[in-house]
């Protein structure tokens, strides 16, 4: 596991979240959650991110109380919190839908926690109409619930579980269902309020962008083991695993085998450099960023490229501010994805033109191969 | 777009039935009025003579007030019975849950006169024939599927995260059972409360079996009215078993809407 935190973590950060070797087994077939371990600093914002499936919520779910595991330990503020109720837990959540109280106004959501957790009732209203504001509903206090906006409902949400200061906030996929725009918006939101009070914070998404642009940490899971955990630069730039380089970003994949420089595939050498160490001779697979990748007219300026190679783009979509290329590379048998920016200032090579493209050694990332 | 012939098929049948439906309730509205000693409709002149009539009659303002106990005493039995049951039903996952459900649809599966005898049987034996509370339990007993019915299909609706984010907030079992899962169940208590009102109210047969002479309910007395001479004031008896159920229908609407009632399976 690579860090990219290091700088930032000083001794003043004890833990407030640990994981030691968490499994749960629904006895549905496939654990849901196999040896998860890791750990997180007080006042950071981690991201779980994988696909549906992954065991990312499982994960999130069993940190709530509402799940125990199977085997492992989870401790919370360095308490083991395996014997804890989830209601005598100090963490709060947004679901996923919400599941805001239908039959109580937004100001009755917010007093909820607080009347539970028996707190002075002289200090609930102030504390209600703080993180009202705190998230920008104040003068919604009487509304009911059914009479917001999917937004609104949102910040009434993050009220509601941040309201009693827990000592851990989680968020199981809350933004999955807002369109873009409104994502986007509730993504800077989220990190706004995080920053503010410096909650530590669990998010759960199967959003890369997401993850990349709010988080301090990201976990990627997949079939329920934990992939990698890394800064959000770290993990784009050192993925793991051909795993986390194809979860996250835009990347072609050679498979072929290792030799001393890179990877030979299909018989012609390429340039790349070993995450692991790998014998010559093994088999191994390559990974490449779209945005990596230089595409050039046959025999154009790829100078600085450490592999060359000619090819025919097959394809290519028009995403606004940059071409994704789709190119035939012949002598690899395989396709490559390539990103070309300002679209608008070149012609764009036709389907079917033949073409360069071409690399650097240290961004072809070589990985054992797998059986994926 | 509908054809000529199929809206004259579909307005003769819509037609149909609310005639076949409210004629009955029509006919004995009209013979109520009547100012003559017959019942008979059309009504022979209009007065409110007999209505002032049963205002009057002892015996029947008794066993009204008897109707109204045991229906209050079959709801107050049904209604954590039923809202229990329906949460229980429909929410977890238990073993034999089929079993418990075919075990409590049981009094709708048996014939009334059946687990009327029963019930007699069972109460004469404890010794308690001639109070009115075993009427209310047995009226409770026996229509208790529909406020089953009512709360499941309430229950089922509930988002479960609901509960979860409850236990989030601090809520134990017992707080969130009382501030979250019943007020979101509480639209299906309320038409099953009601339900179970007007059915107990309206109970004719059990209710024969478990009286006696002394604790006549209102629709035991009809009957044996019935038994000796037919007169208006039976017909003005039982509009005021409509007007109550308009009541409650009114009361349902106000208190949760209709549309989850007609809804509700």
């Amino acid at each position: 596991m690579s860090g990219g935190s290091s700088a930032e973590s000083t001794a003043g950060n004890p833990v407030a979240v640990v994981a030691q070797g968490v499994d749960m087994d629904f006895g549905t077939g496939a654990m849901a959650v196999k040896n998860a371990a890791f750990s997180l600093e007080r006042g950071r914002f981690l991201t779980i991110l994988g696909p549906s499936g992954s065991g990312k919520t499982t994960l999130l779910r069993m940190i709530a109380g509402f799940q125990t595991p199977t085997r492992g330990t989870i401790l919370i503020g360095g308490r083991p919190a395996d014997a804890v109720a989830p209601h005598r837990r100090s963490v709060g959540m947004v679901f996923q839908k919400l599941a805001l109280f239908p039959h109580m106004t937004v100001e009755e959501n917010v007093a909820f926690p607080l009347k539970m957790r028996r707190f002075n009732p002289r200090e609930i209203p102030e504390r209600v109409a703080h993180y009202l504001d705190l998230v920008r509903l104040a003068g919604f206090s009487k509304r009911r619930i059914n009479a917001l906006s999917g937004g609104q409902q949102q910040r009434v949400a993050i009220a509601r579980a941040l309201v009693f200061e827990p000592e851990l906030l989680l968020l199981d996929e809350p933004l999955a269902a807002l369109d873009r725009k409104l994502r986007e918006e509730m993504q800077l939101e989220f990190r706004r309020i995080q920053k503010e009070l410096g909650v530590t914070t669990i998010n759960v998404t199967h959003d890369q962008r997401e993850a990349l642009v709010v988080s301090d940490e990201i976990i990627v899971m997949d079939q329920g083991e934990i992939q990698q955990q890394a800064s959000p630069v770290g993990m784009y730039r050192r993925p793991a695993n051909p795993f986390v380089a194809h979860f996250i970003g835009v990347s072609s994949f050679l498979t072929g085998r290792r030799t001393g420089t890179g990877l030979t595939v299909n018989g012609t050498e390429c340039a790349g450099q070993a995450v692991d160490d790998i014998a010559p001779g093994l088999a191994a697979q390559g990974a490449i960023r779209a945005e990596q990748v230089r595409i050039a007219a046959p025999g154009g300026d790829l100078s600085g490229c450490d592999t060359v190679l000619e090819g025919q783009v097959s394809d290519s979509i028009f995403e606004g501010e940059r071409l994704l290329y789709f190119v035939r590379l012949p002598a690899l048998e395989t396709t490559v994805q390539i990103y070309h920016h300002d679209p608008a200032e070149q012609a764009p090579y036709a389907r079917g033109a033949t073409v360069s493209v071409g690399w650097n050694a240290r961004d072809l990332l070589i990985f054992p191969a797998k059986d994926r | 777009m509908i054809s000529r012939s199929q809206k004259i098929v579909v307005w003769s049948l819509v037609w149909f039935s609310i005639i076949t439906l409210s004629l009955p309730t029509l006919v004995v509205l009209g013979a109520s009025l009547t100012a003559g000693n017959m019942v008979a409709f059309p009504p022979q002149g209009l007065s409110l003579q007999w209505y002032e009539k049963i205002a009057l009659a002892r015996d029947l303002q008794q066993a009204f007030l008897r109707s109204l106990i045991v229906a209050t005493i079959a709801t107050i039995v049904a209604i954590p019975v039923g809202t229990l049951a329906g949460l229980a039903l429909s929410r977890f996952q238990l073993r034999f849950t089929t079993a418990i459900q075919v075990w409590l649809m049981l009094p709708f599966t048996i014939p009334l006169i059946g687990s009327g005898i029963g019930l007699m049987l069972v109460f004469g034996e404890w010794h308690v024939l001639g109070s009115l509370w075993p009427v209310g339990v047995a009226c409770a007993v026996i229509n208790l599927p529909f406020i089953i019915w009512s709360v499941s299909s309430s229950a089922v609706a509930l988002d479960p995260d609901l509960e979860l984010a409850a236990q989030n907030c601090g809520a134990g079992r017992v707080q969130t059972f009382l501030h979250v899962t019943l007020p979101a169940v509480m639209p299906g208590v309320i038409t099953g409360s009601l339900l179970m009102f007007i059915l107990a109210m309206n109970e004719f047969l059990v209710s024969l079996l478990l009286t006696d002479a002394r604790i006549v309910t209102l629709p035991v007395l009809i009957y044996n009215s019935i038994r000796s001479i037919i007169t208006p004031d039976l017909a003005a008896v039982s509009v005021v078993f409509i007007v109550i159920a308009l009541a409650a229908i009114w009361l349902l609407d106000k208190l949760v809407g209709l549309e989850i009632f007609l809804k509700s399976k």
